[in-house]
């Protein structure tokens, strides 16, 4: 076990997978000589060297369709967009050629697109989208979303070992200010949730960033004995652990860093409503990012986000009904 | 009753699902019928209030005859509301709606619901486990001081209700034997009366399906003097030219089959008391195994007409209609001669029974590679691994005899082995 931040633990996931495979190659703007905009990839280019660490022009679909050409010839490619918002630019070749290939033509298209997603610090509009859901309405692709160090790494070494297109979103605001015990070598994190903490009044939902959130909100809840649900994989859904923790607490707070409507918590609270509704002890209530743009400006930014004390007034309210 | 088919001429009704009072829709079910050998809804022909029903179950009515009344005029006063919903104050029919069942929650006991919201003190509504949790302990709500939000009871007050109290019956599953023990033997249990006398579960009448196959089966086995003659046939070339044509053995046999028929007209026949009908016409009954429910034979009608494709479309359509419950009365009727294939499980002979007036039945086992002896051009034995099959005919001996029957199925073999497609 070595400590490291949630950033070190992805590159360390994608550095172990590269050197026992060498069918793994990365591909993106500026991650080579440069090292990627977050510095992902620092290193990695004077270790595998260009054929391996390939800087590409800016140009999304061209990384993404170039990714699905390799995958189908036998290649595991690692694509990174820069921002998870820039994926608009490739949605076609993700959503319509590399979901649908195996579908109509039996070719696996195995590749992993790492999305740095999410807000929180004054990045604006393009730059602080949580676009996870977009890929969950696409059947062929699988979402997933760690929260966690240990599970960055798990979950990107799975991704890459999946057959199926992954969109992995790391979350940029926890690549620094995460740092966890993460195990050495090589292992692979489950498409399932995990239980952060052990709970018996309410289950509280959440996945990446909201996560942390979720555990400082409902740390000290007058004495309310509260679970974190933390999903990791958004598509397929963990529907057994989602409709397990609601038949335990029959109180749910779901929530997302995403834009509210068709986020992620929408498909977790209609499932809940139709297989877990004579467990429920109280309405299901999400709490999300209102339908706008991220603000540039702070104070805005920090209304619009969901906030530990939103949460927590949240879960409160849901407790005493 | 409405004229389901040209040959019906009678129906009985099997069970209303509208009552005098009940709202229905033009085209939703009002009734089921039966007629000699299909189950079968009634649409409603018009929207409106079911007044009268005309007809009780079990009756059986010619066609034509009236079964229900609908006031169709009703419709502007009143909207249209669920069957078990309360009874608006439409005169004349408030006495019947008020009989009408209540709604009752799959697994709810038939004593009034604890849970019922209606005259609680408390005035707040009760969420779904709560009342749940009430149901299955049988606690009286009233009792519990409720600590959410306006005294609404929350779990932890009924659970801590049921807890201090216990609930007036048992939760579901409580005092069952655990799934899981570590060893099943336990000192002085006394064999199997341990587990106490042994009691069947409650038995159910048969469906109507069931009752009328078993009535058509024994009478025809009280009636026929029933025979069955087996041969063995290699399916070798059948199987090329099914992989050729991308369908199944069914067809490709049956053809050979009928061809047989035509040969032999004397099997394709009807046998009625002492009169004897030859068919020229092949009429082939086809049965369509329905899971629990039972079996049905549709017919494929002129089947001497069609080729082996077409033979393959007519009965992947009966089979598909007769599974979806859609086959009308003229799908079922006038067979000559009847098929019957359950070899896709493996089996390998047995003895059908001749649906009355036919004269035979010819039953298609399992297709299995064996050893068999050839001889070949120069007239050498060999050992040969080939696809046989056993075909079981069972036939009448009223009407035709063994030497007729082994001919025929001599000739259907002969055409199977020969088969060019």
């Amino acid at each position: 076990m070595t400590e490291m931040t949630y950033l070190r633990a992805i590159s360390d996931g994608l550095r172990t997978e590269m050197r026992s495979d060498e069918r793994v190659l990365l591909m993106g703007e500026d991650i080579g000589v440069f090292g990627g905009a977050f510095k992902v990839t620092d290193g990695f280019f004077d270790e595998f060297g260009a054929s391996r660490v390939m800087d590409t022009p800016l140009a999304e679909s061209a990384i993404i369709g170039t990714a699905i050409g390799a995958a189908v010839v036998g290649m595991r490619p690692v694509c990174e967009m820069q921002f998870a918002d820039f994926v608009a630019c490739g949605f076609d070749q993700l959503v319509n050629t590399a979901a649908k290939m195996y579908y109509r033509q039996d070719l696996p298209v195995n590749i992993t697109v790492r999305l740095p997603s999410g807000g929180g610090f004054s990045g604006g509009p393009f730059h602080s989208q949580n676009p996870e859901s977009w890929f969950m309405h696409a059947p062929g692709v699988k979402v997933v979303a760690p929260s966690t160090a240990e599970d960055a790494k798990g979950l990107i070494i799975a991704s890459m070992r999946d057959p199926n297109p992954v969109v992995y979103m790391e979350h940029k605001h926890l690549y620094r200010r995460v740092k966890g015990e993460v195990p050495e070598g090589s292992y692979e994190t489950p498409f399932r949730a995990r239980v952060a903490r052990e709970g018996e009044d309410l289950v509280v939902i959440a996945y990446g960033a909201m996560v942390h959130t979720a555990l400082e909100a409902t740390a000290d809840l007058a004495g309310a004995s509260v679970m974190v649900l933390d999903l990791r994989s958004l598509k397929p859904l963990d529907e057994e652990a989602i409709l397990g923790a609601v038949r335990h607490c029959s109180k749910v707070v779901i929530v997302d860093e995403a834009n509210e409507t068709c986020a992620a918590g929408a498909q977790v609270a209609a499932l809940i409503a139709e297989h877990a509704f004579e467990d429920l002890d109280g309405p299901v209530v999400r709490v999300a990012t209102p339908d706008c743009p991220i603000p540039f400006s702070p104070p805005l930014e920090a209304a619009v986000l969901p906030s530990v004390d939103r949460v927590r007034e949240a879960c409160r309210q849901l407790i005493e009904y | 009753m409405p004229q389901m088919g040209v040959s019906v001429a009678e129906g009985t009704v099997v069970q209303w699902r509208k009552q005098p009072g009940d709202w229905v829709q033009a085209d939703e079910t009002i009734a089921e019928v039966s007629t000699d050998k299909i189950d079968t809804e009634i649409p409603s022909p018009a929207s409106g209030r079911v007044v009268e029903i005309l007809v009780q179950v079990g009756v059986t009515v010619d066609v034509g005859v009236a079964l229900a009344r609908i006031a169709t005029g009703a419709a502007a006063a009143t909207a249209p509301v669920p069957a078990a919903a309360p009874a608006p104050a439409t005169p004349g029919s408030s006495a019947k709606l008020a009989s009408a069942p209540r709604p009752a929650r799959p697994g709810a006991s038939s004593q009034p619901r604890a849970a019922e919201p209606a005259p609680r003190s408390h005035g707040a509504r009760l969420s779904p486990v709560v009342q749940r949790i009430a149901e299955e302990h049988g606690v009286d709500l009233d009792a519990i001081e409720g600590t959410g939000r306006d005294g609404r009871v929350r779990k932890q007050d009924i659970m801590a209700y049921v807890e201090a109290h216990g609930g007036a019956r048992p939760p579901a599953g409580a005092g069952e034997p655990v799934l899981h023990s570590e060893s099943p033997y336990r000192p002085g249990a006394g064999g199997s009366l341990a587990h106490g006398p042994y009691v069947p579960p409650e038995g159910r009448p048969l469906s109507r399906m069931r009752s009328l196959i078993g009535e058509h089966m024994h009478r025809s086995l009280q009636t026929a003097a029933t025979c069955t003659t087996w041969i063995e046939v290699d399916m070798s070339r059948i199987e090329i030219a099914r992989k050729q044509l991308a369908i199944t053995a069914l067809p490709l046999i049956s053809r050979c089959v009928i061809h047989a028929l035509v040969e032999f007209p004397h099997v394709n026949a009807w046998l009625q008391d002492d009169v004897h009908t030859i068919h020229e016409q092949v009429n082939l009954g086809i049965a369509v195994d329905l899971g629990d429910d039972g079996l049905i034979v549709p017919v494929v009608r002129g089947a001497q007409d069609l080729s082996p494709e077409g033979l393959s479309r007519r009965i992947r359509d009966l089979a598909r209609r007769a599974r979806a419950r859609q086959l009308s009365p003229d799908d079922v009727r006038d067979g000559t001669f009847t098929i019957t294939n359950p070899g896709q499980f493996g089996s390998l002979m047995a003895t059908p029974v001749i649906s009355l007036p036919q004269v035979a039945i010819l039953d298609i086992e399992a297709i299995v590679k064996r050893p068999v002896v050839v001889t070949d051009q120069f007239g050498e034995d060999a050992i040969a691994i080939r696809p046989m099959v056993i075909l079981g005919l069972s036939w009448d001996h009223r009407a035709i005899d063994g030497a007729l029957a082994a001919r025929f199925l001599a000739n259907v073999k002969k055409r199977a082995e020969s088969y060019e497609a």
